[in-house]
C-alpha cells in the first residue's frame, strides 16, 4: 500500500474506534431512558438490584466466554455445562449432608466441587480444541448434547433441588450481600474489573488477541499458541464453576431446563460490547454492558404492556442488531 | 508511435486536505510495456488503481481510445478491457486454483458449471506459465510465487487490452521471472498495453519499451528504456546519488556460534548441515521451493524436524520456537503479511508481542512499550504518519523496518533473515543492509536467505546453496558469483566445497 | 364432551390371564421439565411392571425433542419394528397428523395421549387431561375465594396450544367476578424465567393478592421472588400440575399456597395400560378418556402425595 492512502484510511480508522467505544454505551443509555419514561419503579433500588443480581450468571461466563472469542474461538457448551455442573454440585452436597449434616463446611465442600468441575469440563474442551484439533464449534456442540443429556440423566427427567436445610444455609450467598448490594452483584463487578485488566494490561490479554488476529503471526513471534488457546477455554469453564456457586443458592435446584440458550445470550452479550465474533480483538467492560443491554431489554418488557409478549423475542433481536450495528455502520462501507 | 489506448492528462489525487498525486500525465499505448517506478510512497499504486478504476482522480481527465471517461468501478473497468494483476494477491484460499482463475466468470454448461472446461482451460494456462501446481489444489497449498503465477493466470484468461501488473514479480525466482516475460513478450506482441511495476531495475531493463519514474507523487521522467540506465533509473527515484547499495562485508570470527547437523524436514529439508559462525553474514540461495524456508524454519523451532541444532555449544530442542529465541537465535519470516505482522493492529503492540513478559508482569507497563516504539522509529527509522494506526496501513518498507525491529527486540546473537528486502523499494533496501552490517560488525550472527543473486553476493561472504531439499554446496570468497550460484541452485553439480576458497 | 375418570390401579387386576405375544410402540417427548420428566418416569415404570407381568408383551420406547424427530421415530417404529399400536403424545398436533393417520390406515392400533390430533376419528383410543378445566379450575378457586376487586398476576407457559386452552379457560372462569388480571406474561414453564418475571412483576405492581402460574416450576420461581421481596403474605400462588413440593406445602397448611392444580403425568399409564388391553382383544376399549383437573386442598393433599415420584 502506498503512503498516500494511508492518511485517509486512518482518519477512516480513527472515526470508527470512536462509534466502536459508544455505540453499546449508547444502546444502553437509550434503555434506560425508555425505561425511566415507561415506569416510574425503573431506577427503583429493588429493580436496580434484581437486574443487577440476575445478570450475574451469565455476565459471569460472558465475561470468560470474551477471553474465548478474541482468541478466535468460541463455546457452545456453557449452558449445559452450567445445569450439569448445578446437577453434580447439589447431588453432592445432598449426599455429603447426610453424614456431615447441614453444615457450612457441606457448602464449601460443594463450592470447591463446583468449582474443581467447571475448571475441569473446561480443560476437556480445551485439550480437545487444541490437542486433537477439532473445530471448537463443533466440539463445543457435542459437549452441549453431553452436559444437556447428563443432567437430564441425573435428574431423571425431573427436578434436582438441594436439601432445604442445606438451602436456607447456602441462600444468603445469592440474597444476601454487604452495603446494599447482594453477592451476585459484587462478584461479577470484581470479575468483570479483574477481567478488563488481564485483558487489557497483561501478557495473556494481548496473546489473546494476537492469536485471535493471527495465529500464525503469534506462533511466529512466539507466543505459545495452544497454551494461551487451551487457558481461555479453562478460564471459561472456572467462570462456568463460579457462575453455580452463584446460581444454585437461587432456587436450590437444578433442572433440564437450567441454563438453556445461556450460552447464545453469553455470546451475544460478548458481541453486543464490541468484540469481534472472528476474534482479534476483545474489551470486557463492553461485555458487561452487553449483558446489562440483553437484562434490560427483558426487564423492560416485564415492566410494561407495551407490545405483545409474543413479539418479545422480536424486540430483543432489534436491539440486538441496533447495538451492533451501531458500533460498525460509520462512514461509507468498505 | 500508435496512439495511446488508455491515458492520464494532469490527474491529481487528494485524500481529504492531502494532495498526493500531484498533475500526473500517463499513457498506455497498444503493443508497448510501459515500466512505472519510484520509492514505496511515490504514487505508483495510486495511480495504478486510478487507471483500474479502484479509486476516483481528484482532477483532470482518463482519456480511453481518445475520449474522456469516466469510471464507475472497478467491475465496469475489467469489462472494458483493462485487467489489473493485484500485489496483494486475491485469491480465495480455500477455492482450488482453477476455482480461482474463473471466479465470478465460471464457464456454465446450461445452469451447470462446467468443471471440466475450467479445469482443462487452468492447465492450459498454468502450463504456459511452466507451473506445476495442479488446478485441483487449493490456492491455501500452493506455494506464494505459484499464487502470483495464479493470480497471473486469471488475468491471461481474459481478453485483457490493457494489463496493469503491480509487482508481479517481487514473490519470483529469476527463472520464474523469465518465464512471466516471456508471456508479458507474447501479450505484447498481441497488442495488449502493459503497465509494469517493479523495484527490480534490471527487470525494468529487460522488459520495459518505456519507463516513467514517479518521486514524491510527480512524474519525474519518463524516457525510452534504451535512453536511460539503470543509475538513471535509481537516481531519478531517489532524487539524490546513490553510492554503492551493498556496505563492505566485516571479518567474520573464527568461532562457531550454530551449527546444524543433518536436519530433516518431513517432505521438504534432507540432511542439512551448516555452520555459522560469529559476526559472519552466510547466506542461503536456492529456487523457492527448494527447502530453504522449512530449513530456516526448523532451526528456529517452527517445525517439527530431526537432526541436531547447536546454538554456543548448547542443544535448541525441536519445534520450541520461545526457547529458540529465549537461547538467542530468532527468525524472521518471509511472509511478513501472512506470519510476520498483525496488520490491523498498532506499532506498539506488533513490536512488543514476541517479549510481553520483559515489558512488566503481571501488567504490562505501556510507557516502557511507548519508550521502546519511539527507540524502534528512530533506530530503524520507521516513517509513521500516526502512531496508533494499524500496522496495514504502512507502507511495504516500513513494514519490512518494524518487523526487524520486532524479530531484534530480543537482542538476539543469531538472526535468520528471510528475504530481506521483499517488495521494498531501493531507497528502503539499502538501510537493510547496512542494518546487517551493522550486525554483524556487532558481533551477531546473521544467515540471510534471498532468492535475488546480487543481494546474496553483495551481502554474505560465503553461501550454502539448496537444491531439492538438500545442501547442494558452499560458496565462500570469490567462489560466490551468480554463476556459481545459480548452477548448484539449479542441480547441476552436486558438490562439498570444490569451490571454497 | 363426555369425561370420565379412569384410575389406572384399577385396571392392573385385569392382567391375570396371558395375553397375545404385541409390540406396543410408545412416543412421548423428552423430559425437558419437570412435568414430561414425570411422564417419562411413569411410562418407564408402567412398561416395566407389563414387561414383567407378560413376558409376550413387547414395548418400545422413544423419546424425541421436537415433532420431525417424532415423526422419523413413529416411522422407525413401523418399519423397523412391526409394531401393532402406538402410544404417541404428539410433540405438536398438525404436523403429526398425516405421519399418525398413515400408521393408523396400515391396521396399527393408534392410542393418543393428551394432545389432540387436528384431524379427529383417527385414534382408536384417547386419553387426555383437560387443559381448559386446568386454567377453569384455577380461575374457580380465584372467583370464589378472593374478593372483588382483587388483583391477579398471571404466568403463562410457552407460547402454544396448550397455553391457550388454560389461559382461556381460567379466563372464562373469572368472568364477572370482578376480579382483575394486571399482567400476563410467559414464563415458559421454566424456573428461572418464573424467577425474574416475578421480581419484575413485585417492582412494576405495588399491590397484587393472587399470582396464578399456569405450572408448578414456575410457581416455585414466583414463590422465591416474593421471598426475596420480602412481601411473603401479601398474596397467595396458585400453580399447577400436582409436584410434590407443592403438594407438601399445600398439606402442611401454608398460607401462600393455599391450593394446586392437577394435571397427572400418570396419564401415559392409563394410556398404556389400556392400550394392552385394547389390542390384545382381553377387554373392549375404545373411545376418550378425558381426565379432568382437581383441586388439591390441604383436606385432600396427602391423596396426591407420591414420596417416590421425581415430579
Amino acid at each position: 500500500m502506498s503512503a498516500e492512502s494511508i492518511s485517509n484510511t486512518g482518519a477512516a480508522r480513527a472515526r470508527k474506534v470512536d462509534l466502536r467505544v459508544i455505540g453499546p454505551l449508547v444502546a444502553l443509555v437509550v434503555l434506560i431512558l425508555i425505561g425511566v419514561m415507561l415506569n416510574p419503579n425503573f431506577l427503583s433500588y429493588s429493580n436496580v438490584t434484581n437486574v443487577l443480581a440476575r445478570s450475574a450468571f451469565i455476565g459471569i461466563i460472558a465475561i470468560g466466554m470474551t477471553f474465548v472469542i478474541t482468541a478466535g474461538g468460541l463455546d457452545l457448551s456453557v449452558g449445559s455445562m452450567a445445569a450439569f455442573v448445578a446437577g453434580l454440585m447439589i447431588m453432592a452436597m445432598n449426599w455429603l449432608s447426610v453424614s456431615m449434616g447441614d453444615s457450612v463446611v457441606v457448602i464449601l465442600l460443594g463450592i470447591v466441587l463446583a468449582l474443581g468441575a467447571g475448571l475441569a469440563a473446561g480443560f476437556i474442551n480445551g485439550i480437545l480444541i487444541t490437542r486433537a484439533g477439532i473445530e471448537a464449534f463443533i466440539l463445543t456442540l457435542g459437549t452441549m448434547g453431553i452436559y444437556r443429556s447428563l443432567i437430564t440423566w441425573l435428574a431423571d427427567g425431573g427436578t434436582l433441588s438441594l436439601g432445604s436445610g442445606l438451602s436456607s444455609l447456602y441462600s444468603p450467598v445469592y440474597y444476601g450481600g454487604i452495603l446494599g448490594l447482594s453477592w451476585p452483584i459484587i462478584v461479577f463487578a470484581l470479575l468483570a474489573i479483574l477481567g478488563e485488566i488481564v485483558m487489557r494490561h497483561t501478557a495473556f490479554g494481548r496473546h489473546c488477541a494476537a492469536i485471535g488476529s493471527n495465529e500464525k503471526v503469534a506462533r511466529y513471534s512466539s507466543v505459545h499458541v495452544q497454551r494461551v488457546k487451551l487457558a481461555t477455554y479453562v478460564l471459561l469453564g472456572l467462570s462456568v464453576g463460579i457462575a453455580v456457586v452463584m446460581y444454585v443458592p437461587r432456587l436450590g435446584s437444578a433442572s433440564a431446563t437450567t441454563g438453556l440458550l445461556w450460552e447464545l445470550e453469553a455470546i451475544a452479550a460478548v458481541i453486543i460490547g464490541g468484540t469481534l465474533l472472528k476474534g482479534g480483538f476483545g474489551r470486557v467492560w463492553g461485555t458487561v454492558v452487553g449483558v446489562l443491554i440483553l437484562s434490560l431489554i427483558s426487564n423492560l418488557l416485564n415492566l410494561t404492556d407495551f407490545v405483545s409478549p409474543y413479539l418479545n423475542g422480536a424486540i430483543q433481536g432489534v436491539v440486538i442488531i441496533l447495538a451492533v450495528v451501531l458500533q460498525r455502520n460509520s462512514g461509507p462501507a468498505r | 508511435m500508435s496512439e495511446p489506448i488508455l491515458a492520464l492528462k494532469g490527474v491529481t489525487k487528494s485524500f481529504g486536505p492531502i494532495e498526493v498525486l500531484h498533475g500526473v500525465d500517463f499513457a498506455l499505448r497498444p503493443g508497448e510495456v510501459h515500466a512505472l517506478i519510484g520509492e514505496n510512497g511515490a504514487g505508483k499504486s495510486t495511480t495504478m488503481k486510478i487507471l483500474a478504476g479502484y479509486l476516483s482522480q481528484t482532477r483532470g481527465e482518463i482519456i480511453l481510445d481518445g475520449k474522456p471517461i469516466e469510471f464507475t468501478g472497478s467491475d465496469q473497468v475489467e469489462d472494458l478491457g483493462i485487467i489489473m494483476i493485484h500485489q496483494e494477491f486475491n485469491l480465495a484460499e480455500h477455492l482450488s486454483v482453477d476455482q480461482n482463475v474463473f471466479l465470478g466468470r465460471e464457464l456454465k454448461r446450461g445452469w451447470r458449471l462446467d468443471h471440466r472446461a475450467m479445469r482443462t482451460r487452468t492447465a492450459e494456462l498454468m502450463s504456459r506459465l511452466e507451473s506445476r501446481a495442479d488446478p485441483a489444489t487449493p490456492v491455501s497449498e500452493i506455494s506464494v510465487p505459484e499464487k502470483q503465477m495464479v493470480e497471473i493466470a486469471k488475468a491471461l484468461s481474459r481478453q485483457a487490452r490493457v494489463l496493469i501488473m503491480d509487482e508481479p514479480t517481487a514473490v519470483l525466482t529469476e527463472r520464474e521471472t523469465e518465464v512471466l516475460f516471456r508471456q508479458v513478450e507474447r501479450l505484447r506482441d498481441e497488442g495488449v498495453a502493459i503497465l509494469y511495476t517493479s523495484h527490480k531495475l534490471g527487470e525494468v531493463k529487460r522488459i520495459a519499451d518505456r519507463v516513467t519514474v514517479l518521486r514524491d507523487g510527480i512524474m519525474v521522467r519518463s524516457d525510452l528504456i534504451d535512453d536511460v540506465t539503470e543509475d538513471d533509473m535509481a537516481t531519478a527515484m531517489v532524487g539524490r546519488e546513490l553510492s554503492d547499495l551493498y556496505p563492505p562485508k566485516s571479518d567474520r570470527g573464527a568461532e562457531p556460534i550454530l551449527e546444524v547437523s543433518n536436519v530433516s524436514v518431513r517432505g521438504v529439508v534432507e540432511n542439512a548441515s551448516l555452520t555459522l559462525h560469529r559476526g559472519e553474514v552466510l547466506g542461503i540461495g536456492g529456487l523457492v521451493g527448494s527447502g530453504r524456508t522449512e530449513l530456516a524454519e526448523a532451526i528456529a523451532g517452527l517445525r517439527p524436524r530431526t537432526g541436531t541444532v547447536m546454538l554456543k555449544g548448547q542443544p535448541l530442542a525441536a519445534g520450541q520456537v520461545a526457547q529458540a529465541m529465549k537461547a538467542g537465535l530468532v527468525y524472521l519470516t518471509e511472509d511478513r503479511k501472512g506470519a510476520g505482522l498483525l496488520l490491523e493492529k498498532s506499532l506498539r503492540e506488533n513490536l512488543t508481542l514476541p517479549l510481553l513478559k520483559d515489558f512488566g508482569r503481571p501488567l504490562i507497563d505501556r510507557k516502557r512499550e511507548e519508550a521502546a516504539l519511539d527507540r524502534a522509529i528512530e533506530d530503524f527509522a520507521i516513517k509513521v504518519p500516526a502512531r496508533n494506526m494499524a500496522v496495514g496501513d504502512l507502507s511495504g518498507g516500513n513494514q519490512q523496518k518494524l518487523l526487524l525491529a520486532k524479530t531484534l527486540l530480543s537482542d538476539p546473537d543469531v538472526v535468520i533473515i528471510d528475504e530481506p528486502t521483499r517488495g521494498i523499494d531501493i531507497g528502503t533496501k539499502q538501510q537493510v543492509y547496512n542494518l546487517i552490517a551493522d550486525l554483524a560488525a556487532g558481533g551477531r550472527s546473521i544467515i540471510v536467505i534471498s532468492s535475488e543473486m546480487p543481494e546474496l553476493i553483495g551481502l554474505a561472504s560465503r553461501v550454502v546453496v539448496m537444491h531439492a531439499g538438500r545442501v547442494a554446496g558452499e560458496l565462500a570468497g570469490d567462489a560466490v558469483t551468480e554463476n556459481g550460484i545459480v548452477r548448484l541452485a539449479m542441480g547441476m553439480e552436486q558438490s562439498g566445497k570444490e569451490n571454497a576458497a | 364432551m363426555h369425561k370420565t375418570l379412569i384410575t389406572a390401579t384399577a385396571l392392573t387386576g385385569l392382567f391375570a390371564s396371558p395375553l397375545l405375544a404385541e409390540t406396543i410402540g410408545v412416543s412421548i417427548p423428552a423430559a425437558t421439565h419437570g412435568w414430561a420428566g414425570a411422564l417419562n418416569y411413569h411410562a418407564e415404570r408402567t412398561i416395566e411392571r407389563l414387561e414383567a407381568a407378560n413376558p409376550d408383551l413387547d414395548f418400545v420406547l422413544t423419546t424425541t425433542s421436537g415433532p420431525s424427530q417424532q415423526v422419523s421415530d413413529i416411522e422407525d417404529m413401523v418399519a423397523t419394528r412391526n409394531i401393532d399400536a402406538l402410544v404417541v403424545l404428539p410433540f405438536e398436533s398438525e404436523p403429526l397428523t398425516a405421519p399418525i393417520q398413515r400408521v393408523a390406515d396400515g391396521g396399527v392400533w393408534v392410542t393418543v395421549v393428551d394432545r389432540g390430533l387436528a384431524q379427529e376419528g383417527i385414534e382408536d383410543l384417547y386419553v387426555a387431561g383437560d387443559n381448559d378445566s386446568f386454567g377453569r379450575t384455577a380461575g374457580t378457586y380465584f372467583a370464589e375465594n378472593l374478593d372483588d376487586g382483587a388483583k391477579v398476576v398471571v404466568m403463562r407457559g410457552i407460547a402454544s396450544e396448550v397455553d391457550n386452552e388454560r389461559v382461556a379457560g381460567f379466563e372464562a372462569a373469572l368472568e364477572g367476578s370482578g376480579i382483575e388480571v394486571l399482567a400476563m406474561d410467559h414464563g415458559n414453564w421454566n424456573r428461572d424465567t418464573a424467577f425474574g418475571l416475578m421480581q419484575d412483576y413485585l417492582s412494576r405492581f405495588p399491590e397484587i393478592d393472587a399470582v396464578w402460574a399456569a405450572d408448578d416450576d414456575m410457581a416455585v420461581g414466583a414463590l422465591a421472588a416474593i421471598e426475596q421481596a420480602g412481601r411473603t403474605g401479601e398474596m397467595i400462588v396458585v400453580g399447577g400440575a400436582g409436584m410434590k413440593e407443592m403438594v407438601a406445602r399445600i398439606r402442611d397448611n401454608d398460607t401462600t399456597v393455599p391450593v394446586d392444580v392437577t394435571y397427572p403425568p400418570a396419564m401415559i399409564s392409563t394410556a398404556i395400560e389400556m392400550t394392552a388391553l385394547g389390542v390384545s382383544g382381553a377387554a373392549p376399549v375404545s373411545g376418550e378418556f378425558i381426565i379432568a383437573s382437581e383441586l388439591i386442598t390441604a383436606d385432600n393433599a396427602e391423596d396426591f402425595y407420591f414420596e417416590d415420584s421425581p415430579y
